[in-house]
């Protein structure tokens, strides 16, 4: 319990961090601007509007005066204003949330079944024939950017067989493929480490012993081998929200899908800098708050691994 | 004595035979090396101007990989192409090893509230997902291929911070370390001689295989355009605008295998080089 509470506070403190990070990151910008982006006329702000998202952000004070008060406000919830629209920053947020969480969810679930699927695939093709090339796929998926796999399904499912369009692109095939895009790059890092939990285990002692009991190649996956190899999967899935949430600015611009990573895209255009923010602090909390779940979740799940003891490792203190 | 030690990093080498498919994965990479540093020398073609008449044509004898819509030979464009993106992707993990890897030598040689401090830093930057990080770097920075790099660089600075403190943290614990404080061994001494030369087979075969990534990103953000606008030609770049002539179909395809061979073959070496660990 009170590793469990170290860890959650150790992750707030992460996400404050990360928080005033970008804020630097951000504020290091040559030029001014964020009065840039105000003054611009195609943005249409009034006088006043100026005046006031100026008296918001405190952009006539210091920046750590700056820096303070946008973080007083993050902390309650409050993640500004867009300096595009000036309409709240968790709102277009919110807008667009569902939208990404759908394609993330499905390119997850995309790459679990072709990971298992690969990893599975080793375990029963013959050595000789195809396991070679099942083993090669995922160093295969980790070395194609993941715009070409989406050029490449659009081209082929979208152009050629007509079987969804991208101009209206949140339908349910449409979002399969752009899940198919994202999710093969990550579907490879679980395989990897699927594949080679099944190899050590299915080298394991217990293994032998239960197929000299002429317990079939089905019945030793399922029952033995199966569990122990795929609960590491958990902490590799986590780990790869972040590159869900990092290649969704890429499929959704392909795709033409709207969510956090077009938002992201063109805030980026338009020099959005709150939104810009919110989205990589939101991003961090995500990240932050999967791996926590993970890890105490983790010895629920495999009963060999206690909390704890391997972060109390005894100090050394070298002499100097 | 002491210059007659073989640094632990250079012996495995030489000693194994190597496989197959990592000598291809070499030469591709050699390969891409000589076209970043020396385009001229593997093609005629000048990659910024073409010849209008020749527009859109399928690969051939006189263009390898076609041409685009402006006549230009894209080969010549993808050669030339690779001087900014491979040498992009070398300067991001050059940023990365030092900057991660000083971090991470601090963090664990000196230990105590440095450790503290700088581990929440590699904390925060692991916790920003890469890509999104990489983004808003180069959008604080500017679009420019040379921030592109930056940017990547700096998104893998966190990696390489905490390899590196593990790898300094595991060497300072060994016995032999502890002898040689014993026989009275400066700090520096014990740096440089001992922990440095350990941990660098690690951070090798890391830096190898993030140059590869270092690659895909740079791709990424190159094809999103917030690197050099055309007529740069960038891996990613030229297949974001090749993607819009669909009955065109080498403008994607060509960069996109070029840039698929040179990643799988990084990708290979550096699971070679786990593997002789």
């Amino acid at each position: 319990m009170k590793y469990a509470l170290r860890r959650v506070l150790q992750a707030v403190v992460v996400v404050l961090l990360a928080y005033v990070f970008t804020f630097v990151v951000i504020s290091v910008l040559p030029g001014d601007p964020v009065t840039n982006t105000l003054r611009n006329p195609q943005n249409g702000f009034s006088e006043e509007e100026i005046q006031r998202i100026v008296a918001y952000y405190g952009l006539d004070r210091p920046v750590h005066e700056q820096l303070w008060q946008s973080l007083s406000r993050f902390v309650v919830g409050d993640l500004g204003v867009s300096l595009r629209s000036g309409l709240p920053v968790s709102r277009l947020i919110s807008e667009v949330l569902s939208s990404t969480l759908v394609l993330a969810a499905s390119a997850l679930g995309v790459a679990l079944v072709l990971a298992f699927a690969i990893g599975f695939g080793t375990q029963y093709l013959p050595k000789r024939y195809g396991q070679g090339l099942l083993r090669a796929f995922p160093s295969l998926f980790l070395s194609v950017p993941n715009f070409v796999i989406g050029l490449l399904l659009i081209n082929v499912f979208a152009f050629q067989l007509g079987l969804f369009r991208v101009i209206d692109s949140e339908g349910g095939l449409a979002t399969l493929f752009a899940a198919i895009a994202l999710g093969i790059p990550v579907s490879a890092r679980i395989a990897e480490v699927l594949v080679a939990n099944l190899d050590h285990e299915s080298a394991e002692e217990y293994a032998s012993v239960a197929r000299s009991r002429g317990l079939g190649r089905t019945g030793l996956l399922l029952r033995h081998l199966l569990k122990p190899s795929s609960l590491p999967v958990v902490t590799v899935v986590a780990l790869a929200v972040g590159e869900l949430l990092g290649g969704a600015v890429i499929t959704e611009q392909i795709f033409g899908r709207t969510g956090i990573g077009s938002l992201v895209e063109r805030s980026v255009t338009t020099q959005d800098l709150p939104v810009l923010q919110a989205v990589v602090t939101l991003a961090a909390i995500v990240f932050v708050g999967v791996n926590l779940i993970a890890d105490l979740v983790y010895p629920l799940l495999d009963p060999r691994v206690r909390l704890g003891e391997s972060r109390s490792r005894p100090k050394v203190e070298v002499a100097a | 004595m002491s210059a007659a030690v073989a640094l632990p990093t250079v012996r495995s080498f030489s000693t194994r035979s190597v496989p197959v498919g990592v000598v291809i994965s070499f030469a591709v990479v050699v390969f891409v090396l000589a076209w970043s540093f020396l385009p001229g020398f593997f093609t005629s073609h000048d990659p910024a101007v073409g010849v209008p008449a020749d527009k859109f044509q399928g690969p051939s004898s006189a263009h390898w990989f076609g041409t685009d819509h402006l006549g230009r030979d894209l080969f010549a464009r993808v050669v030339h192409g690779s001087s900014s993106s491979v040498t992009s992707a070398l300067i991001a993990v050059l940023i990365a090893v030092v900057v991660g890897g000083l971090i991470g030598l601090v963090a664990g040689f000196v230990g105590g509230w440095a450790d503290t401090v700088l581990s929440r830093l590699v904390d925060v930057l692991l916790a920003i997902p890469e890509f999104l990080l990489a983004v808003i770097v180069v959008s604080a920075l500017g679009f420019e291929t040379i921030n592109v790099a930056i940017a990547t660089g700096v998104s893998a600075v966190g990696v390489f911070a905490r390899v590196m403190r593990s790898e300094v943290l595991k060497t300072r614990r060994a016995v032999f370390v502890e002898a040689s404080y014993l026989q009275g061994g400066a700090r520096w001494h014990i740096l440089t001689r001992h922990v440095l030369p350990n941990a660098s087979r690690s951070v090798f075969t890391l830096a190898v295989l993030q140059f590869g990534f270092a690659i895909l990103i740079i791709a990424g953000l190159a094809f999103l355009g917030y690197g050099d606008p055309p007529p740069a030609s960038d891996w990613g770049l030229l297949v974001s605008v090749g993607k819009n002539y669909p009955l065109a179909p080498w403008l994607v395809y060509a960069p996109a295998l070029v840039m698929i061979a040179t990643v799988l073959s990084v990708n290979r070496i550096s699971r070679w080089l786990r593997k002789t660990d």
